[in-house]
């Protein structure tokens, strides 16, 4: 049998070219950031088990599951509202996979691992809102999408999981999104285009924003 | 139009998509060849309060059953379909 390994890659890995972007001489309006390599997995219960599910999900992450569109941090994972009676358990370095997980969930839910199946974009800046709204027919005014605010949506026709996360340290607020790896490099190219009057800082990350 | 799904709130129509008449009801094995192209084919054509499947495919994919006035495009109300959400089944 053909030994081979598999190679973990970016779905933004071509269209990312980090650095400075759209309007020079200004001050960038918008950072937007790929997350690489985390472990997702969807979590959905299965008929009529959402209490046992809810229960199992306290005993494991020590937090509530979310049961309407938020997203629920615990110290390492967040849990995201993906439609009703499912979630995504976000993490990273291996502490929430498939193979941990599959065990505390094997009464109350199904399991799929989506790890390599989204692209995390993380998009902050003094015009992040702005920008968004160009996207979004949601609203993200702070009055309404707080911190742990999450959506279910569509930007330019493609389905997201938005969640809005901790400010940064220097106030500005952090819209992160998951997005079908497929259609990310769509996606990418789209805020680009949304953000390019602003000014964009492009980067990519190992770390969670 | 803005549809509120009883799971995301308000949304858009273009994060919905419309299957048509809720109101057919598959008939039982065995029943006539007509009795079947009436339930696959023959729809109302309701001027009025009409009861419809829709599909909220760009955010939760949660298929509802919403009452609208095809008049008026007015939508009286929309709750979650038979089966939607594990938890919910048969509601």
């Amino acid at each position: 049998m053909a030994e081979f390994s598999w190679l973990p890659r970016s779905p933004l890995e071509h269209a990312l070219v980090a650095g400075a972007y759209g309007a020079r001489d200004v001050e960038p309006g918008i950072a937007l950031t790929e997350i690489r390599n985390f472990d997702l997995v969807q979590i959905m219960a299965r008929r009529g088990r959402w209490a046992d599910l809810a229960n199992a999900a306290k005993a494991r992450f020590g937090v509530s599951a979310p049961d309407t569109p938020k997203a629920v941090s615990a110290s390492d994972v967040t849990l995201i509202w993906s439609g009703p009676d499912q979630f995504l358990a976000l993490s990273k370095g291996g502490k929430h996979t498939m193979e941990t997980l599959s065990q505390a969930f094997s009464q109350s839910a199904s399991l799929s691992d989506q790890s390599h199946a989204r692209a995390l974009i993380s998009v902050t800046g003094a015009q992040a809102r702005t920008m968004l709204a160009k996207l979004s027919s949601i609203d993200l005014h702070p009055a309404v999408f707080p911190i742990g605010a999450a959506a279910a949506t569509s930007m330019d026709h493609t389905s997201v999981n938005l969640w809005r996360g901790n400010d940064r340290p220097d106030g500005q607020a952090v819209f992160n999104l998951l997005v079908f790896a497929t259609f990310a490099e769509s996606l990418w190219h789209t805020m680009l285009d949304a953000a390019a009057e602003y000014g964009v800082d492009i980067g990519h990350s190992e770390e969670f924003a | 139009m803005r549809i509120v799904c009883p799971f995301c709130g308000e949304r858009e129509l273009g994060e919905f998509t419309c299957l048509g008449d809720a109101k057919p009801v598959r008939p039982a094995a065995g029943a006539s060849a007509d009795e079947v192209f009436d339930y696959v084919y023959l729809r109302d054509n309701v001027a009025g309060e009409t009861s419809e499947h829709w599909y909220h495919g760009g955010g939760c994919r949660a298929w509802l059953k919403i009452t609208r006035n095809t008049l008026t495009h007015e939508i009286s109300s929309v709750e979650p379909a038979a089966g939607v959400g594990a938890a919910k089944v048969g509601a």
